[in-house]
């Protein structure tokens, strides 16, 4: 998961991956992705028991909203892939 | 698995181990803060890293390799608060959540692009995306997450 200085760039990188074509995401959004309401309660004396264990199903969410449902991006099984 | 928590107990040691000192601390150290002996200090880290699978232990150590969103082994992605240089994110979607560990203070990430070696630089405050350089700068996922992906997703 990197930082590119543009698509230009990532898709010029040698480790690109032709499946990853779906795999940009703005800068904007990542940061929004990134900072979901348990990121933002990592310093709290129960982020691991009370927070944590709720940050798949919002990032999940997130990511339905910003439309990238794809398996790619939700981490569901991938019927492309066997 | 332990009591939740001595298990929050330790997270907080190592996470605001991170954040005060730019590295984590080893388990016997955690473990005498919080009044245990150093085996059960090291049997409650691999709890926490079980509870925590984000980040992960160097293979076949106790050593905490990374601890999103910061690493504790260098990464390209140099982060920077009050003008020092001394963290480092666990990738580059993990640094843009690296703001909520200093709230209020400007956190800067500098890192190489890995196509051309040209510098990236984002600076953010409190979620907030302050600056950009280029103005272009993009997040890419190359593995994507879950089932899908072929190989860590940090990569």
């Amino acid at each position: 998961m990197n930082l590119f200085r543009s698509e230009e760039h990532a898709r010029r990188w040698s480790a690109f991956q032709p499946r990853a074509e779906e795999g940009f995401i703005g800068l904007a959004e990542l940061a929004g992705f990134f900072g979901t309401e348990t990121r933002r309660h990592m310093l709290d004396a129960d982020y691991l028991s009370a927070w944590y264990p709720r940050r798949g199903a919002e990032r999940r969410a997130y990511l339905e909203r910003i439309g990238k449902i794809s398996p790619f991006w939700q981490g569901t099984p991938d019927p492309d892939r066997g | 698995m332990a009591d939740p928590l001595l298990m929050d107990r330790m997270f907080q040691r190592i996470m605001r181990g991170l954040v005060e000192r730019g590295r984590a601390p080893h388990y016997a150290e955690v473990a005498r803060a919080l009044g245990i002996g150093a085996v059960d200090g090291r049997l409650l880290l691999h709890d926490v890293m079980s509870a925590y699978p984000i980040g992960w232990l160097h293979p076949e150590t106790d050593y905490i390799a990374s601890f999103p969103p910061l690493n504790n082994l260098p990464t390209q992605y140099r982060v920077s608060v009050r003008g020092e240089q001394r963290w480092f994110a666990q990738c580059g979607f993990e640094a843009t959540s690296v703001t909520w560990l200093f709230p209020g203070e400007a956190v800067r990430v500098d890192a190489p692009c890995l196509d051309c070696g040209d510098p990236v630089t984002i600076e953010m405050r409190d979620g907030r995306i302050a600056w950009v350089d280029p103005p272009g700068v993009v997040g890419h996922l190359n593995y994507g997450f879950g089932p899908s992906r072929g190989r860590p997703a940090f990569l």
